[in-house]
């Protein structure tokens, strides 16, 4: 098994810059540097290029053989397999990561991108992980940073970050086509291919499709009941190509499509059925000059979404230049300058003016390397943020005006390592960071009148919202225990404070101080994770391989009332102990692989009526998952799929859809 | 710190036992390294394996071992022959190798950096002491040094993703 579970260690390399992505990352060739140094390689943990032995994080990379291998369909459910990370899937389509903690609906603390390109949708402040125009076998491969990020990524980025890297025409030609066909009406085709044409321009393309009928809902989720004819549906596609201006220089151009229908479960623990329209287009130049590795870049993210609580059509627009350089050969400095607008229509309620925020963020890192055995590495970030709206709120219905939302808010993060490898063998590191989680766009500028609950209420963002500053502390090692046995380990603690989050069930604001009774978007309290990591990999002689890893995590929360004034409850609903298991065999032409998940009991909020905010006792959990495999010729490989195995119709494993064992049939091709 | 360390390393390496042999695998990761060298075209790069009367076995093992040509990431490795006393066959070298005390020789550096040609060693004293542009280590782990004053002499530059993954001295 080439995954590396990654942490820090005194880099090697006097360049262990930080380069915020995109930027050096796009123009890696992975499997050139991989086959030099025998080991998986990264720009995901500080922007450089650097091997995965050497990064200055925690980190996880999921390389195409592990997903090759793996009886998963998406990204989330290749995830879960590995320390650290929570998974949750609320329906077919809708499955939710998060690192260190609950991995709740619409999880709005790990920050996604794809080739540097953000997919969190920071309208709302969630992944919809479905809408990714990525499919499989593009994936060159899967990059989890764990920990706050916001000194490298920005804001969002506080539980950790996923860079999802894709296949390089520039390195490789390529064709792939698939077609899955399974039980529950499950069906995926996709295409892939990359070309290159001479030295100057290369293309790459992808197209997938697929559908399912949805899993069966909880009995007692009434509302979910009420949606369960809704099936999932999924059409993306992907255009790249990059071209050599000149030597020095490159220009990389992509733009995706993404259409998909599918049952959610949203932040306040309700079921929701929504439709993503989502189009990016992206653009990027490199020049690497005697004065540095110079990165401009632009991208512009188009979303529509029809919820069932309204329509929401936001844009955001990033616009980023860096240069990243050594001084000397033991000192590298990278800085950043970048711009960002977001914006949104009136949402949900129309009429009441679009909204949206500009910000402009300053960042820089250094690294100096002490000795081949001691590196520091040293990232700080100061954003400044201008919120607006276009008009005034109806003040029939609702407490704030239009100045009210012309706030403003400066934030400083950072992250810092001091990293060892002692004579022992190893390596040792010791890392502090402080992340930044900025309010969404609708924490801020949501309105919504309902008539659906017993008296008229207001639903209301908050344009006085704090961000929420998030503190983590970790020391992690690694060592080699043989030639053919690694371990990984870390402990770990992380304070929230200021969360973010949604109202509760009782209003915050009654009249006569408010037209209506307002439930109120807030900062809800303090939270606090700590826990532990550890890891075990195998790779013995004879084609096995094996792996299995242990998390434990401990909440405290010092959160406002659950049910009346927020539905908020990670102490309850985040797993105590996470287990993960896999042991594998490739022959010839044969490989067979066995995946095995226990995630402890937990409780979990639970609205099964809009209004009605209660919790639900979710028992422990063991999934059992299998693939086995055939290569036909070198061109055609056809594999068994069984996802949950051991689920039935449905294993209760959360509050919304029961997901249920699915199983499937992959013919492949490749060119 | 730089104070420091120099004379540390340079005891480190006085106490150092004889180098050990160029292997198979360090030619591989030789060649590997060869694909991120700036201006070379083509996929063909020859290695010159400069040798003296005490190493002429181990070259010999090691031309075996390029045997017609050494797939290796994206060029592919042949070899030749080339004795310490004798350095004409140095012409349409990409890169020489340095076998056992040829690697501390520094006429034999600074012929070879004038012709323009990556000299590399397995043995990590030679970069140390600027006698090659390149040290080279495959086992426990892989592990590429780089002098940089060597490197300017030799007229030889790398990829910028190569030059931020190895150690620059």
């Amino acid at each position: 098994m080439k995954t590396r579970f990654l942490l820090m260690s005194a880099t090697a390399v006097s360049a262990a810059a930080v380069l915020s992505l995109p930027a050096i990352g796009q123009s890696l060739d992975y499997n050139a540097m991989s086959g030099l140094f025998g080991e998986a390689v990264t720009a995901g943990a500080t922007g450089a290029p650097q091997r995965s032995s050497d990064v200055p994080a925690t980190m996880i990379i999921i390389t195409r053989d592990d997903i090759d291998r793996s009886p998963e369909f998406d990204i989330p459910g290749l995830l879960r397999h590995y320390a650290g990370v929570g998974h949750n899937r609320f329906s077919f389509g809708d499955s939710q990561v998060a690192i260190r903690g609950e991995a709740s609906g619409y999880m709005p603390r790990l920050l996604v991108l794809v080739n540097g390109r953000e997919v969190y949708l920071d309208s709302y402040g969630y992944t919809a992980w479905s809408t990714l125009p990525v499919q499989m076998e593009e994936i060159q491969q899967i990059e989890v940073v764990k920990g706050p990020q916001s000194a490298l990524y920005g804001f969002n980025a506080v539980s950790g970050v996923v860079n999802i890297i894709t296949r390089n025409p520039d390195f490789e030609n390529w064709v792939t086509a698939r077609a899955n066909i399974g039980n529950g009406g499950y069906d995926d085709v996709a295409f892939t291919a990359g070309r290159s044409f001479g030295d100057r321009a290369s293309v790459r393309f992808s197209y997938g499709n697929a559908g399912a009928e949805e899993f069966e809902p909880l009995a007692s989720n009434t509302f979910a009941v009420s949606l369960a004819d809704g099936d999932y549906s999924r059409e993306t596609a992907s255009l790249e190509g990059r071209f050599q201006i000149t030597d020095n220089v490159r220009l990389i151009a992509e733009a995706t499509t993404s259409e998909v229908q599918l049952q959610e479960l949203t932040s306040i623990y309700y079921t929701t059925r929504s439709l993503y329209e989502l189009n990016s287009y992206k653009i990027d130049v490199e020049a690497d000059t005697d004065y540095g590795f110079w990165t401009f870049s632009g991208y512009r993210n188009e979303t529509e979404i029809a919820y069932d609580f309204g329509p929401s059509s936001n844009e955001l627009t990033t616009f980023r230049a860096q240069n990243l350089f050594k001084v000397g050969t033991n000192d590298t400095i990278r800085l950043t300058a970048e711009y960002r607008e977001g914006t949104t229509i009136s949402f949900p309620d129309p009429g009441n003016g679009g909204f949206g925020y500009e910000t402009t963020a300053f960042s820089a890192m250094w690294n100096h390397r002490f000795s081949s055995a001691v590196d520091l590495t040293l990232a700080g970030r100061f954003d400044s943020v201008d919120w607006s709206r276009d008009g005034d709120p109806n003040p029939a219905l609702y407490i704030f005006t239009q100045d009210d939302y012309d706030v403003s808010f400066e934030e400083f993060s950072y992250n810092a390592a001091l990293v060892w490898r002692p004579q022992s063998g190893g390596a040792v590191r010791f890392s502090a960071s402080q992340g930044v989680q900025a309010p969404s766009m609708f924490d801020i500028g949501f309105t919504l009148f309902t008539t659906t609950t017993p008296i008229p209420l207001a639903i209301t963002g908050n344009p006085n919202m704090e961000t929420s500053i998030v503190r983590a502390y970790e020391i992690a090692y690694d060592r080699a225990l043989s030639p053919t046995v690694d371990i990984r380990a870390a402990i770990f603690t992380q304070e929230t404070s200021d969360v973010r989050g949604t109202f509760g069930a009782f209003p915050d604001i009654l009249p006569p101080n408010a037209p209506l009774p307002v439930l109120l978007f807030n900062n809800r309290g303090d939270t606090q994770t700590t826990g532990a990591e550890i890891s075990l990999m195998g790779d013995p002689e004879g084609g096995w391989h094996w792996g299995v890893n242990y998390t434990y995590q401990s909440v405290d929360d010092d959160l406002a009332t659950f049910g009346l004034f927020t539905a908020l409850d990670f102490e309850s609903a985040t797993p105590e102990h996470l287990v993960n298991a896999q042991i594998g065999w490739a022959g010839e032409r044969f490989t067979a692989d066995a995946f095995f998940n226990y995630v402890s009991a937990t409780t979990s909020p639970f609205q099964p009526e809009f209004g009605t905010l209660t919790r639900f006792d979710l028992d422990a959990v063991i999934a059992a998952s299998f693939r086995a495999g055939f290569t036909v010729n070198d061109h055609v490989n056809i594999s068994l799929n069984a996802q949950n195995a051991n689920f039935g119709s449905g294993e209760i494993a959360n509050v919304n859809y029961q997901p249920a064992s699915r199983t499937w049939l992959q013919l492949s091709t490749s060119f | 710190m730089r104070n420091f360390l120099l004379p540390v390393a340079a005891g480190l390496l006085m106490a150092a036992p004889a180098a050990a042999e160029t292997t198979t695998r360090d030619l591989e990761v030789i060649g590997r390294a060869l694909g991120f060298v700036e201006n070379q075209s083509g996929s063909e790069r020859v290695l010159a394996i400069i040798h003296d009367a005490a190493s002429a076995g181990e070259a010999e093992a090691l031309l075996a071992s390029l045997g017609g040509g050494l797939r290796a990431g994206r060029v592919t490795l042949t070899g030749r022959l080339v004795n310490s006393a004798d350095l004409s066959g140095l012409d349409g070298a990409h890169a020489a190798v340095l076998l056992g005390s040829v690697a501390g020789n520094a006429s034999v550096a600074q012929t070879v950096n004038s012709a323009g040609i990556l000299s590399v060693s397995s043995d990590m004293g030679c970069v140390e002491v600027q006698g090659c542009v390149m040290g080279v280590q495959s086992a426990p782990s892989v592990r590429i040094v780089v002098n940089r004053a060597n490197a300017g002499a030799a007229s030889v530059s790398f990829a910028a993703a190569f030059a931020m993954m190895i150690e620059e001295i």
